[in-house]
This record gives C-alpha cells, structure tokens and sequence, in this order.
C-alpha cells in the first residue's frame, strides 16, 4: 500500500458515510470493551484487538463500537473483554486471544448466542462503584 | 517485562492518561545504534517520594483497586533497561506532569522485539480520554506523526468501527512508507 494522506483519509472517510446513511440506521450498536492494563497488554489484548477489528470487518459487520478501557480487577483471566449486544446480557469474557475474539463475533455478535466456555461474568468487586 | 518494545510503550502512554493527561507526546526515534522513547504528558505528575515507590512493583497506590498490592507498569520499563544496558530518566513534578524519556541499545540480545507499532498506534488513538495524543515515529532520516485531535476531525468517532479500520489502515501505510528500504 502506497502512503496514505490525510486528504485521502478524509475522502474514504465520505465514502463510507454515504454508504452508512444508505443503511438503516436506527439500531443501537453493540459496543466491545478491552481491558488493556497491564496484565492485559501482557496477555495479548493487543492481538485481541486486531482479531476483533479483523473478523468484524471481513464479515462486513458495521453498528460496532470497540473501546479500552485498563484493568477490570481479574488480571487472572486476561485478555478479558466485556460485550454488550442490545436486547442480550452484558458478560465478560476471559482468557480472550485471537481465536476467542473471533469466536465472540460470529457467535455472540452476529450468532446472538453466549460464548459460555469464556464468560467471567462481571469486573472485580473492588472496581464496581 | 513485556514481550515487545510496543506494549511497554502502549502501557506507559496509558499511565498518562490515568493521570488524566490533557496533552500526550510519544516520541519513537529508532537508529541502527538507539532506540530513543520519550513521553511528556501535563497529567497529574508525582512527588519524588511516590516515583520512587513507584519503581516497586510491590506497590500500588491502591485509588483504583483498593486490596492491590502489585503495579508493574514502571517495574517492567525499569528491568528492561536495568537487564539490557538501557537508560531511564522520569522526571515528574506533582500538578505539572511527567516526561519519561529512555534509551534503549537495539543490538542488546536480551532487548525484546520492537513489536507491531501499527496496533499499538491505534490502540492508544482510541483509548478513551478526551485530551489529544500526537505519536511521532522516526526510522532513520524518515519520520511520520498523526495527532489524535485531527484524525477525529477527520474521521469522527474514532471507536466506530468503520473510523478504526480506517486508522489502521491509514498508520499501517505510514508505518510501510517507514520500513521500506
């Protein structure tokens, strides 16, 4: 690939809207949130990552949002990674690397089924407000 | 410490904006003799005494996870340069923020691989904190830098997918110009 400018970020950008404002866009967006403290970093959320943005746009997957956020208080089961789909529980999963992430987006995000070999539930007592 | 140059340096650019950092700096200057990093950000900053706990990896200032007796961000900077001949400097003033700046000897066997800057790049670009970041990198006599402010001018909400695809694919092109010989 041959280097990007940003004038030509900027028009794939209006590209993509018009493409997006074509589509019905009333839906809540899932959102995927990865712990990238420490002990994820450590673990590998990183390549969690790029599986997540990876699968989601090879499945031409759109509505999703993927934020970070730092340690979750269970440094044990890291990569852990919380998902919130509308109209499906919240849950956090652990031990996520690139082959549970991908797991995650075919079966929970786009299967609409738990991945439950992986589910941790909720953060740490001690960082729930 | 981490496996790669890249996740120590993703982690120490996010103990500034846990500091709530407005303006961050990350610097990665990489010759055939150096591997210069320098972080500057106005966040909170520390006194001397809590740096120098700081560099304890039995020791956390327990804000966020209360019964925590562990904190190996620095520790892992501080064993990678102690094992590898590299050099550290921290620098912080309470209020006022903190610049760290490190050198590291690319040839030291014991240096962990560079890593993938493209994820890290991007990874810290969508962190959630309102400031702005500007990653500068330098190979040689090339160079490339993106600021996060302008890349949410351009490309909106950097968390939706679409934006993200698009980051990535916008550094890792910056990233190829970078490598090519």
């Amino acid at each position: 690939m041959a280097k990007m400018t940003l004038e030509e970020l900027r028009n794939l950008r209006d590209a993509k809207k018009k493409e997006m404002t074509q589509r019905d866009g009333n839906e809540k967006s899932a959102q995927i949130i990865i712990g990238m403290g420490t002990c994820g970093i450590a673990a590998g959320a990183k390549g969690a990552f790029d599986a997540f943005l990876d699968e989601l746009d090879s499945r031409n997957v759109t509505d999703t949002k993927i934020t970070q956020t730092g340690c979750m208080g269970l440094c044990f089961s890291e990569p852990t990674v919380e998902v919130d789909v509308p109209g499906m529980p919240r849950v956090i999963y652990g031990n996520v690397d690139a082959k549970v992430a991908r797991r995650i987006v075919t079966e929970h995000i786009i299967g609409k089924a738990l991945v439950s070999d992986h589910i941790f539930d909720k953060p740490a007592a001690d960082i729930i407000k | 410490m981490h496996a790669t140059i890249c996740d120590l340096i993703t982690d120490l650019v996010q103990n500034s904006i846990e500091a709530q950092a407005t303006e961050i700096s990350l610097n990665v200057e990489e010759t055939k003799t150096n591997l210069n990093i320098a972080i500057v950000d106005n966040g909170k900053g520390m006194s001397a005494s809590t740096l120098k706990k700081a560099k304890d990896p039995f020791w956390s200032d327990g804000i966020k996870h209360k019964h925590r007796k562990v904190g190996l961000g620095l520790p892992f900077l501080f064993q990678t340069a102690e094992m590898t001949g590299g050099n550290v400097a921290i620098e912080s003033e309470e209020g006022n923020g903190t610049t760290a700046t490190i050198t590291f000897d690319p040839a030291h066997v014991d240096l962990p691989v560079f890593g993938n800057f493209t994820t890290a790049a991007v990874t810290l670009m969508t962190y959630g904190f309102d400031g702005n970041l500007e990653i500068r990198h330098c190979l040689d006599e090339k160079e490339y830098s993106i600021e996060k402010q302008e890349l949410i001018e351009i490309l909106g909400d950097l968390n939706d997918l679409e934006s993200l695809i698009l980051l990535k694919e916008y550094i890792s092109s910056n990233e190829e110009e970078l490598r090519k010989t």
